[in-house]
């Protein structure tokens, strides 16, 4: 986040023009494209990898624990992590905005929108980062997906726009309240309208469900 | 189907119980046969299908075919139930290495509901009390060993399930658990089945044993009766083994050939005598009386049929 700031600070120092709410969500969104899958994949990778560390799998399931309820409480816990560095996020968001003075009052819906977007996108993410982190002992497999999900995340708006929607990681920078649209050598902030943010937050939910499901099954019939 | 003809003291029975993997059976049709009270010793080499079938018993891993039985219930239909009741520590002990020994022990005191004093009871059990501050990646092999048996004693239940309980132990360690663990059924009202690979181990603890090679379960039975099957034989050696034989069965004796010599049943002290006059009186001159005595490793072997470390 300081990285970010301080690239935004110094971007708004040669455009004081772009010295709007905009610009810092924006540049976050962007940001959480590269590295939430990543930090995503840190956080469920480190949460499952102490069960095959201890193989302590075995323990708990014969300790009569049901394998979806584990499966559930790591998924709890990886996704409350993040929430609260997403709500970190939001909170420096606004502290920065303040600092450097950016016109207005901080606009409420569009931290809402982002809080949201970032959250639904987590959460697919996440679904996927622990079906592989379970089933796959060697944690290097997950952790090399969370790298090629950043690369997707960062190079989204490249893709063409059918294969961007089957690429969950640009959904950090899709579901988000702003866009950006370049013309020539410049550029300008737009806000996405909420009715374009259904289908993919729809999308994000399908994924969410289908890989949390698939992945709670797989790891169920999974023999310790 | 349900088994019905379980007797009411049976704790653990299988029936047909099979695991295969790939087209092998590393489990074949078992049936186990557990009763309260007792130290049943799980024995046989390594690879012979031990640890598969009590992790088969754990619901750890799922049986091809066969049924499950414990504490006269299904496992399939009272899992939970069944595993309240359980204690177990299969393969390497589990533990969280950032955690202390009792910070691992209060998870395992939160999953069972237990009261605190259990987890002081089961420390002090395996003489952990002293460590118990301690990170567990800072254990020795035989700390973690102790740990696992703390933790599958916390909840002191009905049934115990060791695999390799003594794996990791020096000597001294060895002699405690052996000791713990033959006092349990007595002082906890447990029941308690383990395997090893040790004859030696399993003969020192085990009230009743289940010999297991090759996925297939060879001998089942109390202790007693397995030491009854090392009763004493007779070989003898003769010039002329066949004639011997021959003779000998003319006179109703029933020898049997092993190598080179005619080996016998426990005989008395006069039928020898009278082999050995028989056998004069026809010239057939003797070489050899011998009287053996099988070991239990000599029936371990007979049994699983393997000349190999145990």
């Amino acid at each position: 986040m300081l990285w970010a700031f301080m690239s935004l600070s110094r971007y708004i120092d040669r455009n004081p023009d772009h010295a709007v709410w905009e610009s810092v969500l924006f540049t976050v969104s962007s940001m959480n494209g590269l590295f939430m899958p990543i930090v995503s994949a840190v956080v469920v990778s480190r949460i499952c990898d102490m069960e095959h560390k201890g193989a302590t799998w075995k323990l708990l399931v014969a300790s009569n624990v049901k394998r979806g309820f584990l499966y559930a409480a790591k998924y709890i816990c990886a996704n409350s992590l993040l929430l609260s560095g997403i709500l970190g996020q939001t909170v420096l968001m606004i502290v920065f905005g303040r600092m450097i003075d950016l016109s207005g009052v901080p606009p409420v819906e569009w931290f809402i929108r982002f809080m949201g977007g970032t959250l639904l996108t987590t959460l697919a993410v996440t679904a996927l980062q622990q079906w592989i982190s379970v089933a796959v002992k060697n944690q290097t497999f997950a952790l090399c997906l969370g790298m090629v999900g950043g690369f997707f995340g960062m190079t989204a708006a490249l893709f063409p726009e059918a294969v961007r929607q089957m690429l969950m990681w640009s959904y950090y920078t899709d579901l988000g309240p702003i866009t950006y649209r370049y013309a020539e050598s410049s550029g300008e902030y737009i806000v996405q309208p909420l009715t374009a943010d259904f289908g993919i937050a729809t999308a994000a939910l399908m994924m969410t469900f289908l890989f949390y499901i698939a992945g709670s099954i797989h790891v169920a019939r999974q023999e310790i | 189907m349900e088994m019905t003809h379980m007797s009411p003291s049976t704790i653990v029975e299988t029936q047909n119980l099979s695991k295969t993997y790939g087209g092998v059976n590393r489990v074949n049709k078992v049936h186990l046969h557990v009763r309260e009270g007792e130290i049943y010793g799980f024995l046989g080499p390594n690879g012979a299908g031990k640890t598969t079938t009590l992790k088969m018993l754990l619901g750890l891993v799922k049986p091809s075919e066969g049924m499950i039985q414990i504490f006269g219930e299904n496992l399939n239909k009272h899992r939970s139930s069944i595993l309240q009741r359980t204690g177990s520590l299969i393969e390497s002990p589990s533990y969280y290495g950032h955690l202390t020994g009792l910070e691992n022990m209060k998870v395992v005191q939160r999953l069972r509901n237990v009261p605190d004093r259990n987890v002081d009871e089961a420390l002090r059990i395996v003489r952990l009390e002293h460590h118990k501050h301690k990170k567990v990646d800072h254990y020795s092999l035989g700390m973690k060993q102790r740990l696992g048996i703390a933790m599958a004693l916390v909840s002191f239940p009905k049934l115990l399930i060791l695999d390799e309980p003594t794996n990791g132990l020096d000597p001294a360690g060895i002699g405690e658990i052996r000791e713990l663990i033959k006092s349990l059924p007595a002082r906890y009202e447990m029941t308690v089945l383990l395997s090893s690979h040790l004859l030696s181990e399993v003969e020192q603890v085990a009230t009743s044993i289940g010999i297991i090679s090759e996925g297939n379960l060879l001998f089942q039975g109390s202790m007693a009766s397995l030491r009854e099957k090392s009763g004493t034989s007779i070989l003898l050696k003769t010039k002329d083994n066949t004639k011997a034989e021959r003779l000998l069965m003319d006179y109703g004796y029933r020898p049997v050939q092993n190598g080179d010599r005619l080996e016998f049943g426990d005989l008395q002290d006069t039928e020898v005598a009278d082999i050995n006059r028989l056998l004069v009186a026809h010239h057939i001159p003797i070489i050899r009386i011998e009287e053996r005595k099988k070991s239990l490793e000599d029936i371990f072997l007979e049994l699983t049929g393997k000349e190999r470390s145990l």
